[in-house]
């Protein structure tokens, strides 16, 4: 296929990109021992994407003949002459290649070895923990296979698994249901994961107290705090607060990162960089090599001692903004044409203490696990808390209940006072939305600073 | 790439037989889809895509096994029958598992089979030659003219057999103000029609939106934290309303952990709500006429003058539940109102104007807590400035009975259709 495609895309009539593109996914989900679903999905198929006159045209179809290569060319053709644009100077060049096979080497689980994780885990928490009101367990995979050819001379073959458990439970409180849930899994398919009884029960017995806890705690108060934010939390913090606004699409639609490139937003301690490859320690739950407008990845740096330093870029905004593009530009599916997107983003760790940083706040919140999040042109963030507890006279007191927690980014790094010594990559991987989904890396050390919950109390 | 066609479900299904299955159902969906992607300046991506997915589910014992492909490519739909065959026999039984046994409707037929991409590509050119003098300082990225065609085809092994079409334009804007170093948040706002919209200006209410916009530069925190009321507008309720329409649903019945498991036939909410499912209303341009096993949709009263009169239970939680299935499908109406939105904003001692909701999503208690984006401060009946860094807390049950208005004025969003609905009892803080 990669042969057909490079043969193809040397001919095609100005710049452009050919792609094959597979998704496997599979799910299993019980909940109260009910197995509500148990599949597998493939979707696949060749796209073409055509630059011209400074705008693109764009055709897929789910095939992989030459006669549906030939047809997306020549549609992608027809669109990008449609969309009819002023002449444009020339995109970068620069061809990555390679072959990144993330298969895994160990024989594949049957669909009944998957389906006993999922129905002796779910038996296990239900004796275990009888109270429980509910159960729910997802054990998912999802692999990303592309093959690329441009017309500058890229050519590549990826493909890149990662998998997740995801366990819920639900108690009654005395005021309604309580809720938490944790993932297990990353980088690679389930085959890879350590989803063994020796891994997983502590990290139940942990979910289900702070669990506990939980549905003993109170509303948190609603204002402005200072917290420590736990490891677990860096990643979305970093991706969210900082990830999104710098962008370089929402950069020229006229994020406020694009008035304060060069300038102090943090404080001194912050460094945060958009990575290739699986990040800087080669531990992230996701990896990329060649972006998916052939680009070769490389690291960007987009925070450096508190300065704000660069853009994420594909070719188009790379060009306007004159920037070199790093690989970040990227397609979900096959139906898909790249968009600016981040890869493995990660804020780099500092020299404090966990301890330390608890000990130092008199009121305030520490923050353990998040939900989903939202960025803004304004670089004010937003994230969900599920688990987090007060903080009283520098101790750990009562846990709180879910909360948001949000802040103007540029803002609120620059009250970070302590970066912790930890590292973690978000468990499970997480996936960003933009007009499609995503799969991307994050994480972070523990960090120290001010920002505004919500809540009753 | 062939139409959908009953040999092509028939050989699966023959095929399913063959590899075990007790009984089996297979659902196809060919789109063709196409865009125009536009920021204020000009169309930058052209796109056009086909695809055709299918998803093949097996019985065997009272077990259950899916796979998903798309193309109809021999070698892929060997694998998907095998794939879901192996999953079935791996299962967990339920008693619930079964396919449905119901009637087979007339083919449905909604809406146009093909956009006149010259007159949609006029309509995206007249609205970005106006833009500059209408809204001088609005910036759009993202934004979005399609139209997609889509045949929907379903069979199982019982002989139901489904089939309907719908062709629909949908519109998404995506807008931010600028003006110097002032920088609103993102709005962003969608909608389908069946019909092409008349103008881009009004699609789905994004009007009053980007004039909100603009208005915007110059906002502020509300100050300090206080009870107050909140005018939820159609937007907001686009993101807030599936964790309703979730708590009632059939899941959440199994689950235990919906509020309102018990509730049926009570006083849910203020007798001024009332809350319809409504798949096969003929505003909704993307309803359905059946659901995912076949069976026909109709559509029904949920919440009622403000009594819960029903649950969204699909076709396999009907079993499971031993309740009547009602729903498989989810289009929300909130009934309109009397009440005007002057009306509404001059009732207000004090609150917001709440226009987005960014925030983590609720838990199962219905409690809520995030950014008020894109919103307004009210005072003595008066809308005051543009809030920031505003948050909202409450919980939606509670939020329910405390709605004291709603409008007369509803945005169909193309999938749902929302009033303004005025509420009081939600915590507003900030900084």
């Amino acid at each position: 296929m990669l042969d057909r495609l490079v043969a193809r895309a040397a001919q095609l009539p100005s710049y452009g990109e050919l792609r094959w593109h597979a998704n496997h996914s599979s799910r299993l989900m019980m909940r109260k021992g009910v197995l509500l679903a148990n599949g597998r999905s493939r979707d696949g198929g060749v796209s073409a994407r055509l630059y011209h006159n400074g705008a693109f045209g764009f055709a897929a179809a789910p095939a992989d003949d030459e006669a549906t290569l030939a047809a997306v060319i020549a549609t992608a053709k027809d669109n990008a002459e449609f969309a009819g644009g002023a002449s444009a100077a020339a995109l970068s060049t620069a061809a990555g290649g390679g072959a990144y096979d993330y298969r895994s080497k160990r024989a594949p689980l049957s669909a009944e070895q998957r389906v006993e994780i999922v129905r002796r885990l779910d038996e296990a928490i239900r004796a275990r923990y009888p109270g429980l009101v509910n159960v729910d367990i997802a054990l998912s995979s999802h692999a990303s296979e592309k093959i690329l050819a441009n017309s500058d001379g890229a050519a590549t073959y990826s493909y890149v698994p990662r998998a997740a458990l995801v366990v819920s439970m639900s108690v009654a409180a005395n005021d309604g249901i309580v809720e938490l849930y944790d993932i297990l899994g990353g980088f690679g398919e389930i085959e890879d994961q350590s989803f063994d009884e020796a891994t997983l029960a502590p990290w139940l017995e942990e979910l289900h107290e702070h669990l506990r806890r939980k549905a003993e705690g109170g509303q948190c108060e609603a204002g402005d705090h200072d917290v420590v934010l736990d490891s677990a939390l860096a990643g979305i913090l970093a991706h969210e607060a900082i990830g999104h606004t710098c962008e370089a699409d929402l950069v020229l639609a006229g994020s406020v990162a694009g008035d304060n490139l060069g300038l102090q937003v943090a404080s001194e301690k912050i460094t945060l960089g958009d990575y290739g490859g699986r990040g800087p320690d080669g531990k992230s739950s996701f990896a990329i090599h060649v972006d998916d407008e052939g680009t070769p990845c490389r690291d960007v740096a987009i925070i450096e001692n508190g300065v704000l330093k660069n853009f994420l870029h594909n070719k188009r905004t790379a060009q306007m903004l004159g920037a070199e593009p790093a690989g970040n530009a990227r397609a979900f599916s096959f139906q898909d044409e790249p968009l600016v997107r981040m890869r493995n983003t990660c804020i780099a760790k500092g020299n404090d203490k966990l301890s330390d940083m608890i000990g130092a706040i008199e009121r305030g919140y520490y923050l353990k696990r998040s939900t989903n999040g939202q960025a803004d042109a304004t670089s004010e963030f937003m994230f969900g808390v599920n688990c987090g507890y007060e903080i009283r006279d520098g101790k750990l007191g009562r846990a709180i209940r879910d909360t948001t927690i949000s802040g103007v980014a540029f803002d609120m790094l620059k009250s970070v006072t302590h970066v912790g010594d930890d590292f973690r990559w978000a468990a499970g991987g997480g996936w960003c939305g933009k007009k499609q989904p995503i799969a991307v890396g994050m994480g972070g050390p523990s960090i120290k600073c001010r920002v505004t919950l919500g809540g009753r109390g | 790439m062939s139409a959908p066609s009953n040999d092509f479900l028939d050989q699966i299904l023959a095929r399913a037989k063959d590899a075990g299955a007790t009984a089996a159902q297979t659902l196809t969906s060919r789109m063709r889809y196409f865009e125009m992607e536009f920021d204020h300046r000009s169309v930058d991506l052209v796109r056009s895509t086909e695809n055709e997915t299918t998803t093949i589910t097996l019985f065997r014992d009272g077990k259950r096994g899916s796979a998903t492909l798309n193309g109809r490519q021999p070698e892929e739909v060997a694998a998907a029958i095998q794939a879901a065959a192996t999953a079935a026999a791996a299962g967990v039984a339920d008693p619930a598992n079964d396919i449905a046994d119901a009637p087979s409707l007339p083919p449905g037929d909604h809406g146009p089979a093909a956009p006149d991409r010259a007159a949609m590509r006029a309509q995206v050119d007249e609205f970005l030659a106006s833009l500059p003098s209408r809204h001088p300082l609005l910036r759009l990225r993202d934004s979005l003219y399609t139209f997609t065609d889509q045949e929907t085809e379903f069979a199982n092994s019982r002989g139901l057999r489904q089939r309907e079409r719908r062709g629909r334009h949908g519109y998404r804007a995506m807008f931010m103000a600028k003006d110097g170093p002032l920088t609103t948040s993102f709005n962003a706002v969608g909608g389908s029609s069946f019909s092409p919209f008349p103008s881009l200006y009004e699609a789905a209410g994004v009007g009053r939106l980007m004039a909100e916009c603009e208005r915007s530069l110059q906002r502020r925190p509300v100050a300090g934290k206080f009870v107050g009321d909140v005018i939820i507008t159609p937007h907001c309720l686009t993101g807030l309303m599936p964790s309703i329409a979730g708590a009632l649903s059939g899941q959440a019945l199994l689950a235990g952990s919906s509020p309102y498991k018990d509730k049926r036939g009570e006083r849910i909410a203020s007798p001024l709500f009332s809350l319809d499912n409504a798949p096969r209303s003929e505003d909704f341009a993307e309803g359905s006429d059946f659901d995912e096993f076949g069976v026909p949709t109709r559509d029904l009263p949920i919440i009622e003058d403000g009594v819960l009169k029903d649950f969204l239970i699909g076709y396999f939680f009907s079993r499971k539940l031993g309740m009547p299935q009602t729903a498989g499908v989810r289009n929300s109406r909130v009934r309109p109102g009397e009440t005007s939105l002057a009306d509404m904003i001059a009732g207000v001692k004090r609150g917001i104007l709440f226009s987005r909701f960014s925030g983590g999503a609720p838990n199962d208690n219905l409690d809520f807590s995030g950014i008020a984006k894109n919103s307004f401060y009210i005072e003595d009946g008066e809308v005051r400035h543009a809030s920031s860094e505003t948050m909202v807390s409450g919980n939606f049950q509670q939020l329910l009975q405390d709605i004291h208005a709603v409008s007369k004025e509803v945005v169909n969003f193309g999938d749902c259709a929302y009033p303004f609905v005025a509420a009081s009892g939600v915590t507003i803080s900030s900084k």
